[in-house]
């Protein structure tokens, strides 16, 4: 479960306030305004393209907001270039130089950030003991492992100590094992005082590391958080996945006619669905799927939890 | 450090792992320049053996034969004698001589008579710069005959006795043909093959460093590296700057090291090092701002190699790295006027051949500086695009 923020949200280490972005004529990040408190572990919460990424370029100052301010310790990001030594950023894709070791890359990153002689060593040997990859420290990165590669890619943003850790969908591409690992460090960042913007199209990975949570969706922030909040918006609704195959948008249609049920999606070869009493409506659900000649292969009823509410809030499903 | 002094030193380091980045700096240009400096090696110091018939044995070909052997034509050629106008033509077709002159029997006494007799050559179509010379040699030999037969018979018809006829002969012999105006290079020094193609090749090979340096800033933006650089804080623009800074760096090196090894390996004339190394300098910052030119002008690595192809031989081929330009139609030579190294490339030719110092180079390198501002200005104005995340 999540701990609790060290500060209160009255003194927040980051404040982004109506943030706007526009490429062309689509806009990425719509009047998106959140706050940070220091040690706390925010989600940002949505699918792919739904603004996520644009938001925390913006808090990195890789991109410029077209109207919003963003403060980070009292600094604006925009105006103050040093402000930048507050966050650490850690993009989806490795960034690190292949034929280069982990201390070359650690070296070059940290020199950026203006750390030099013994002070860059002692980080470099923190980093790399902090990612358990101490041993293979003089062996160059293309002869990592992907788990290993997303370690030091971590690593490489913790070096200078930032107030802020930016972790942009850390675990795409990972396996079970390193992406336990991965969320394990990430917890570990919030309970050290790290503050810990994350961003996850994984429901699952915002419900088990972060304090708080902002759903983003077409670019707005539609809701945002504990989990426990957000949940709460749904009452005593409960969430049912039905793994089907066939058509499953008419599925869907088919349960949405059904009293009871609040909201029906596709995702995944499954229909998601909201429902008042999961219990109740699950054999008007199973009659449906068997007008439409779907084959169901397995059925669930579970709480409500951040996908639901997701699904509540935008009817549609979390990864569709 | 300066952030852009990092990431040159990032750079520099990685470039020299790179094996094929070593080849194309340093080795290919120098094994290009000392193959060509093999190839035209004749070109350099040309010398023939010439066979030589005397079936006279008089005064004229004795006049004949010692120019031949005249000092001044030593290191032209070698005079060989001959028995007969037939073991000349055996000689000439075994290549043991190039080319062969025979002296007709009776040749000095026609001279003085109404019907000379010809002065024969004998030469291969193999080699036509020994049956030029030696055509050449012998018609001037023949012209200066004919205005000494010529002098002669006007003072004869004069009134001019012919018991004055030796004494008139003695006079003549020592008149000349007036000089002519003759085309010459402007150097007091020839030109040798690897003192062009030495700079050439270097400048040819100095252009790869574009394309190196473009595909590196876009596969570092494909990875993230530029993205990640740029978050932390320092000015986007810095990134740019340090990737040209390698580029400098490496290039100059390159230049100094061909330099250096032609010179001492090859024999080749750069000129005066003072005046060669501002004429590389300023060849390198061409270079460095065409390199940034192209990171602006390319939105992909794909396009970047395009781009950088299309400069590279565009200018190794309109500024004479591949040929000569003293040899180039006068068009050729104008439009190479219009390239960095067409100016550079005219410096170290003039440096070679007229042992100048850096008076001689000031005008090329106010043309390249020139090119390099323009081009500089051009990037400037792409690079905001070109470091955008």
């Amino acid at each position: 479960m999540a701990h609790e923020p060290a500060a209160a949200r009255s003194d927040p280490l980051l404040r982004c306030n109506s943030l706007v972005k526009w490429f062309g004529d689509r806009v990425a990040v719509d009047d998106v305004s959140f706050g940070l408190a220091r040690g706390e572990i925010y989600g940002l919460l949505g699918p792919n393209g739904a603004g996520k990424t644009t938001t925390i370029k913006m808090v990195c100052g890789l991109l410029q907001p077209d109207s919003g301010s963003i403060m980070l310790d009292g600094r604006s990001t925009k105006e103050d270039l040093a402000a930048r030594s507050l966050v650490g950023y850690v993009p989806q894709d490795v960034a690190l130089y292949p034929d280069l070791t982990a201390s070359e890359n650690l070296s070059f990153l940290g020199r950026l950030y203006r750390l030099s002689g013994g002070l860059l060593e002692e980080r470099i040997k923190e980093a790399l003991e902090l990612t358990d990859l101490t041993e293979r420290r003089h062996d160059r990165v293309d002869s990592y492992s992907g788990g290993m590669k997303r370690r030091l890619n971590i690593a490489a943003g913790l070096l200078h100590h930032p107030k802020l850790l930016v972790l942009d969908e850390p675990t795409v591409g990972v396996d079970p094992q390193s992406r336990h690992a991965i969320l394990e460090r990430v917890r570990s960042f919030g309970i050290g005082g790290v503050s810990v913007l994350y961003t996850t199209h994984y429901m699952e990975e915002a419900e088990r590391v972060c304090d708080r949570v902002g759903i983003i969706d077409h670019g707005r922030l539609i809701a945002e958080g504990t989990r426990r909040e957000l949940v709460a918006h749904l009452g005593e609704r409960d969430r049912i996945d039905l793994a089907a195959t066939g058509d499953l948008q008419r599925v869907a249609a088919e349960c949405r006619a059904i009293q009871g049920v609040v909201e029906a999606a596709v995702a995944d070869d499954s229909v998601h669905l909201i429902a008042d009493d999961g219990r109740h409506v699950l054999p008007a659900v199973l009659e449906a799927a068997n007008r439409t000649g779907a084959s169901v292969n397995s059925v669930e009823v579970k709480e409500a939890d951040l996908e639901a509410v997701f699904l509540h809030l935008t009817g549609t499903a979390l990864r569709e | 450090m300066p952030a852009s002094f990092l990431i040159a030193g990032k750079d520099l380091r990685q470039r020299l792992r790179d094996r094929s980045a070593v080849v194309i700096g340093l080795v290919a240009p120098l094994v290009i320049a000392a193959l060509m400096s093999f190839a035209f090696k004749g070109a350099d110091t040309f010398h023939y053996t010439l066979g030589l018939v005397d079936a006279d044995n008089g005064p004229v070909a004795s006049g004949l034969k010692s120019i031949l052997h005249d000092s001044s034509l030593s290191q032209l050629i070698t005079v060989r004698e001959l028995g007969s106008r037939e073991a000349a033509a055996s000689a000439v077709r075994a290549n043991r001589v190039q080319a062969a002159l025979v002296i007709p029997r009776g040749f000095s006494e026609s001279v003085t008579g109404q019907r000379p007799l010809p002065l024969s050559t004998l030469t291969s179509i193999n080699n036509q710069p020994a049956a030029g010379i030696t055509t050449a040699i012998a018609s001037s030999f023949v012209a200066q005959l004919n205005a000494n037969r010529l002098s002669i018979a006007t003072a004869l018809d004069a009134g001019a006795t012919t018991a004055q006829l030796a004494d008139l002969q003695a006079v003549v012999a020592g008149l000349h043909i007036p000089e002519q105006l003759v085309q010459r290079p402007v150097g007091s020094q020839p030109l040798k093959v690897i003192s062009y193609y030495g700079p050439a090749m270097a400048i040819f090979f100095l252009f790869f460093t574009i394309s190196y340096t473009a595909r590196s800033f876009f596969v570092d933006r494909s990875t993230g590296m530029i993205e990640r650089m740029g978050a932390a804080p320092i000015r986007p623009v810095e990134i740019l700057l340090g990737k040209v800074l390698s580029a400098f760096v490496f290039g100059l090196a390159s230049l100094g090291v061909i330099a250096l090894v032609t010179t001492l390996a090859f024999g080749a004339n750069w000129g005066d090092p003072l005046a060669a190394g501002v004429v590389c300098l300023a060849m390198v910052i061409a270079v460095v701002c065409l390199t940034a030119l192209v990171i602006g002008l390319a939105r992909t690595q794909r396009q970047a190699d395009g781009i950088a192809a299309a400069v590279v031989f565009g200018l190794a081929l309109l500024g004479g790295n591949f040929v000569f330009l003293s040899a180039v139609p006068d068009v050729m030579k104008r439009i190479a006027l219009f390239t960095p190294n067409g100016w550079a490339l005219r410096a170290f030719t003039d440096l070679s051949t007229t042992g100048g110092g850096l008076r001689t180079v000031v005008t090329p390198v106010l043309a390249i500086l020139a090119f390099s501002l323009i081009v500089a200005i051009l990037a400037a104005l792409l690079a905001r695009r070109a470091v955008k995340p």
